[in-house]
């Protein structure tokens, strides 16, 4: 009952904009095994708890003459030294359960599913036989999905309201395709009228998986893309970090591995631009959902016997 | 230039029916399921048969059942074909007689006329017509000899019909019409069935089925019209494949399924004996019904002599072939037997008769034998050992000595009839066929030997010249007390990137594909380096302009790579309709033309300009100053040539004739001037004491600017724009990785290398040769840049003019700019360190090329029986080992130069070889 409350408010997250946020009980109840009592409020961490924490260990492991800050306390990255590092963490910064996380992840994931699904089956169509039609049917889909899920989670709750969030979102759209898709010509992407459309679609979908994201939950904050999309050394702080940077890299990752076979001579049809490096993409994005809600789940349980 | 030879025209007519890909195994794979004596003939002669029978096994039964009833008019033979197995060498093996050579390296991708002498040249010369249908490959390779041809497109491989149907509509006309001589019918069916489906298929069973059907029509009607007076009463039909194919339909290899096929033969007038046992090298097959059939073995090697002497003409001048026993004996029925007694031994002469025949022939094909090994040994570099060509020499004079006691005999015996000619006849010809084996042997070993020990030692000579450069990189590293890594953190992100991305350019070698699109494979993996170092700038917030310029360079070069590939293509038999629209678009677009003439000339003055910006600064003094003014001159003089030979400008003052040679040749003059002068500063020069990176980029500049001036006049309009790409690019890499280098020189050891800079600096070398033009091919080389400033070919001074022009902007320019990745980080170290970072530089590049190099060589070894070793691998192979040497030579002199006489880094060269 908990949980499919939980789940609508998920979907439909107008119906609970200003509920301070129900979620961490519904987080307790789904984390802990049925037979243990409910947590209580007091030991439930909230997710500043959860920075604090991560900052204390990295503090005590690293940097010893660091001053903290203890409200809004500034971040050394451990391994990249550099002096623009540190990240401000504002106050109200978003913060996600692990059951916010599944869902988001499961309904993107899903909706990419069940637009392969729609295109196979209502306009059997598919990658391979039509891709600009199959592409333009998957961004169709995760378009308002990714928009209206990520847009939940957005940074600066008071300041921006949700229907900015969406609005941001949407001007990221065609924002990330043109970086995409110059991204792609620069590593050497077929240019001609014929793959015009193409192209087109297949940035789109791109952009859904890396750049709206990002944009839905941080608008226009350039610590926290570079925190995303620059940082290498050092992990990504709280989950909403791990659910935008894990897929968008993922997804990258898995085009760049899907244009490799392009060149050979088997003369098959999902060697043409872009079908395979659709199909990396999405298979990138696909597993790197999968890690990220792991990283998640593991972070949770790992927090969780460190409170006890 | 054939053989002069003259004989006897045994058939006037003859119709080489060319069924492409008629696997043996089709007609004869009955064999071993008869019974057990039978079946050790057929494992001797059939050893890669498998005994289980197959669906596409048996189709061809018309042949079958000719090759039983008819007996010694009909055979079959099991040709064998040397590899590689690929229709275009098998064509030209089939029609010249020789073996796929390095030669045919040069022009690989496309399908150019055969230039050596040949039999279908042989038929042209000597007044037979020639019509040819089907596979429009042979009007490539003879593209004025047919009379008529009809030939159909052979490049789409999943189209079966078209090739098959349009032979079919005219080959049964064509037989009832008199006008030709020879008859070329070359189906492309089955090869593409094989291809597409595999040899276990339907549409392989439909298409074998339907050569059947054609087969028994085309024998009817020459049957029908063989009679006395017949239109085909003298016709020789051969059906024949050119190569076999593996179970997958696959052919290029070597294995006995690609290399062993059938030729059918058949002769329409009963031959009045069969041959002596002595001579038949056939073993008896039998088909299915039990049935007698003949079954020998010719290789596709005598295919030119045997037809060129069975129709009467000169053999093919380049051809080591040997005259076929059995297939020449099949033409023994229409022997004309003129001036001899016949009425006195029947039983007796007409055999003998074949025989002398037989050793005529034998003894002009040696001759023709003899001849062209001396020929081509004395004018090979390469040629044959002196011992084989003695030995030779001595089988060819033991047999020419026995050859003048039989004539004498001959002659004696002329009018007489007895029994002591058979045996000399015999020794002749055992005499004749041992040398014409000998030669065979020899040149295939010769030819088309790999030897796996030698290719195991030049493999493992490079494996320890990479250990050596990791060593020494190393030893560079420790005596300076550096580290490789970063901090303490163990390998920095750097090193991976590099590591991962080398590894990955080297290991995309191992295909054949990616080597077809080396240059875009480098292009995107450059790109990948320029996109994580966006990321690195993004982080840093810092150059974000130089990297998204970089990217943008890449953009471009990607383009430009893209139009040298389709160059390439255009060269190959694919795109041959390529070029027509691009000069379409040309035509359509005079400002495009006059753009195109203007552009080169202002980036050019660009150029100057910034050279003359650079020497205005505090560091020139002196002659540096005169030495770059000097290249601003050549630069000037570069766009006067161009200007003067485009004629878009009428230049009054410079008569064309005088300045088309002598503009050139003044800056190679001022050129090699600059370099020399250089060398001579370097010799004599004391080092001054000033601020040494300061002075190691005085001598870069000295020095790129002198070769430079050079590299574009050779490299032609497209000059300009490339050395203004590579500057751009260069300097782009620079401040990156200067950008790390600043952010590391905070916390840790300011002597740490970072390899990913130099790993971009190679990758955009490798990127400029695609850019400039050039591809790893020999029809890739641009030979016209050889003869700029000069009219008449002199071998050393145009090869330097090539090498300057294939390498110029991949290997000459890149390596002696390579200090402006030291020079520019540190500005107030002292000279020890920056030497020591040079030296590191110059190795990890060495390092890097010779990675490249290593795996090459691995894929070639891998790869040599490969369908596109000599079409792809091997000028690939000769280009980067070509490559190599240039760059450790270049990197010698480079830390000659550079280095003084502080320090000489002692650079190992590793020798290559196969």
């Amino acid at each position: 009952m908990n949980y499919t409350k939980t789940f609508l408010s998920v979907v439909c997250p107008w119906n609970r904009d200003s509920a301070p946020s129900p979620t961490y009980k519904t987080k307790s109840t789904f984390l802990d095994p049925p037979w243990q009592p409910p947590m209580n409020q007091s030991t439930a961490h909230t997710p500043r708890g959860d920075r604090l924490i991560d900052r204390e260990i990295k503090r005590s492991s690293n940097r010893k003459n660091m001053k903290a800050n203890a409200t809004t306390s500034s971040v050394k990255f451990s391994a990249e030294p550099e002096p623009e590092a540190e990240a401000e963490v504002s106050p109200s910064s978003p913060s996600i359960s692990a059951l916010e996380a599944l869902s988001v992840h499961l309904i993107s994931g899903l909706g990419l599913g069940l637009a392969l699904l729609l295109a196979n089956n209502v306009y059997s169509v598919n990658l391979v036989s039509h891709p600009s039609l199959t592409l333009l049917l998957i961004s169709v889909i995760e378009c308002p999905i990714v928009i209206l899920l990520y847009s939940r989670h957005r940074k600066n709750r008071e300041e921006c309201s949700y229907l900015k969030a969406v609005g941001r979102g949407l001007v990221g759209l065609p924002v990330g395709a043109l970086v995409n898709s110059l991204g792609a010509i620069a590593l050497g992407a077929p240019v001609g009228t014929q793959y015009f459309l193409t192209t087109i679609y297949w940035s789109l979908m791109m952009s859904l998986f890396t750049i709206v994201p990002a944009v839905s939950v941080f608008g226009s904050s350039w610590k926290d893309w570079q925190r995303i999309f620059a940082q290498t050394n050092c992990r990504p702080i709280g989950s909403l970090d791990f659910m935008i940077c894990l897929p968008a890299h993922g997804a990258i990752i898995g085009a760049w591995l899907g244009a490799w076979p392009m060149p050979l001579d088997w003369e098959r049809p999902w060697q043409e631009w872009p079908i395979c490096v659709s199909y990396g993409a999405m298979a990138g994005y696909l597993v790197a959902i999968v890690v990220s809600f792991s990283l998640i789940l593991v972070r949770a349980s790992f927090q969780h016997d460190k409170r006890d | 230039m054939g053989a002069d030879t003259a004989i006897a025209p045994i058939f006037p007519n003859l119709l080489a029916f060319l069924l492409l890909l008629l696997r043996r195994r089709l007609l004869l794979l009955t064999l071993p399921v008869v019974g057990p004596s039978r079946l050790l003939i057929a494992s001797s002669s059939l050893s890669s048969t498998p005994s289980v029978s197959k669906p596409w096994m048996d189709k061809l039964r018309v042949i079958q059942k000719l090759a039983s009833e008819r007996g010694s008019s009909a055979r079959i033979f099991k040709a064998i074909a040397d590899p590689p197995t690929t229709s275009l060498q098998r064509l030209k093996g089939l029609t010249t007689g020789g073996l796929p050579t390095f030669i045919d390296v040069g022009n690989s991708f496309g399908a150019p006329a055969i230039v050596e002498d040949n039999f279908i040249h042989q038929l042209v010369q000597n007044g037979k017509r020639v019509v040819m249908m089907g596979d429009d490959t042979w009007t490539q390779l003879f593209p004025n000899h047919f009379k008529k041809s009809y030939p159909y497109p052979s490049f789409n491989v999943k189209d079966l019909h078209t090739v098959d149907n349009g032979c079919i509509d005219h080959l049964l006309p064509t037989l009832y019409q008199e006008d030709w001589d020879v008859l070329i019918a070359h189906f492309l069916g089955v090869d593409h069935a094989g291809h597409i489906f595999g040899v276990d298929s339907s549409p392989m069973i439909e298409k074998l089925e339907q050569y059947n059907l054609v087969l028994e029509k085309v024998i009817e009607v020459l049957e029908s019209q063989s009679g006395p007076g017949g239109l085909h009463e003298n016709t020789l039909l051969l059906v024949m494949g050119d190569h076999g194919q593996t179970l997958h339909g696959d052919h290029g290899g070597g294995s006995p399924e690609e290399v062993e096929t059938s030729i059918f033969a058949m002769n329409f007038k009963k031959p009045p004996f069969s041959i002596p046992p002595e001579f038949d090298t056939s073993s008896g097959g039998h088909n299915l019904d039990g049935k007698k059939m003949y079954i020998s073995s010719i290789q596709q090697l005598d295919f030119a002599v045997t037809l060129s002497a069975l129709v009467g003409i000169p053999f093919p001048f380049g051809s080591i072939g040997r005259v076929n026993t059995d297939l020449y004996a099949l033409g023994s029925g229409t022997l004309n037997s003129e001036g001899t007694n016949l009425e006195k031994c029947q039983n007796q002469s007409e055999l003998e008769q074949w025989k002398q025949n037989y050793v005529n022939v034998l003894c002009i094909n040696s001759w023709q034998v003899k001849r062209y090994i001396d020929v081509y040994s004395a004018s090979s570099l390469i040629g044959f050992s002196h011992e084989d060509l003695l030995q030779i020499a001595d089988v060819y004079a033991q047999a020419d000595k026995s050859w003048s006691n039989t004539t004498k005999k001959l002659f004696l015996h002329q009018n007489e009839c007895s029994d002591s000619l058979l045996p000399a006849l015999k020794m002749q010809i055992d005499l004749y066929v041992n040398f014409l084996t000998s030669v065979a042997e020899l040149a295939r070993s010769k030819w088309t030997e790999f030897n796996l020990k030698m290719m195991g030692t030049g493999f493992g000579i490079m494996l320890v010249s990479l250990l050596i450069h990791l060593l020494s990189i190393k030893w560079v590293a420790k005596q300076y007390g550096a580290s490789f890594t970063c901090g303490d953190s163990g390998i920095s992100l750097g090193l991976i990137v590099a590591c991962f991305v080398v590894v990955i350019r080297a290991s995309s070698f191992l295909s054949n594909s990616y080597i077809l699109e080396e240059g875009k494979v480098a292009n995107f993996l450059l790109a990948t380096t320029g996109i994580f170092k966006l990321r690195y700038t993004i982080l840093r917030k810092k150059m974000l302009l130089e990297a998204v310029v970089f990217l943008l360079l890449i953009t471009f070069c990607r383009f430009t790579i893209e139009i040298g590939l389709s160059k390439q293509a255009v060269t190959s038999q694919f795109l041959n309709a390529y070029p027509s629209w691009i000069m379409s678009i040309v035509s359509q677009f005079p400002a495009w033309m006059y753009i195109a003439e203007v552009v080169p000339i202002l980036v050019l003055i660009l150029l100057s300009y910034l050279l003359y910006k650079t020497i205005s600064s505090s560091y020139f003094v002196g002659i540096w100053k005169y030495m770059i003014m000097g290249t601003i001159l050549s630069y000037m003089l570069i766009a006067v040539h161009w200007a003067s030979e485009s004629g878009t400008w009428s230049l009054a003052l410079v008569s064309y004739g005088i300045s088309r040679n002598c503009i050139p040749r003044m800056i190679y003059g001022i050129g090699l001037g600059q370099v020399s002068l250089l060398a001579f500063s370097q010799l004599f020069n004391k080092d001054k004491g000033l601020d040494h990176s300061k002075s190691l980029v005085v001598k870069t500049v000295g020095m790129l600017s002198a070769l430079s001036s050079v590299v574009i006049l050779l490299l032609g309009k497209q000059g300009p724009l490339v050395a203004l790409a590579s500057i751009i690019g260069g300097c782009c890499i620079m401040s990156l990785g200067n950008m790390e280098h600043e952010a590391k020189d905070s916390m840790s050891d300011p002597l740490a290398v970072d390899p990913l800079p130099v790993t971009q600096w190679n990758f955009l070398a490798a990127c400029m040769f695609f850019c400039t033009g050039h591809w790893c091919a020999f029809d890739g080389l641009r030979y016209g840049a050889a003869f700029i400033g000069f009219d008449e070919f002199i071998l050393i001074r145009q090869a330097i003019l090539l090498t300057i022009d294939t390498f110029g902007f991949s290997h000459i320019l890149p390596i002696f700019a390579l200090p402006f990745l030291v020079a520019r980080q540190n500005m107030l170290s002292q000279k020890q360190f920056i030497l020591m970072r040079l030296s590191q530089v110059y190795l990890m590049y060495g390092l890097i090329t010779a990675t490249t190099v290593t795996v090459t060589m691995l894929c070639v070894t891998i790869h040599r029986r490969h369908l596109m070793v000599w079409g792809l691998f091997a000028p690939k192979f000769v280009f980067d080992v070509v490559g190599l040497i240039l760059t450790d030579v270049l990197i010698c002199l480079a830390s000659l130069f550079y280095f003084g006489r502080v320090e000489k880094d002692v650079q190992q060269n590793p020798s290559t070889e196969k």
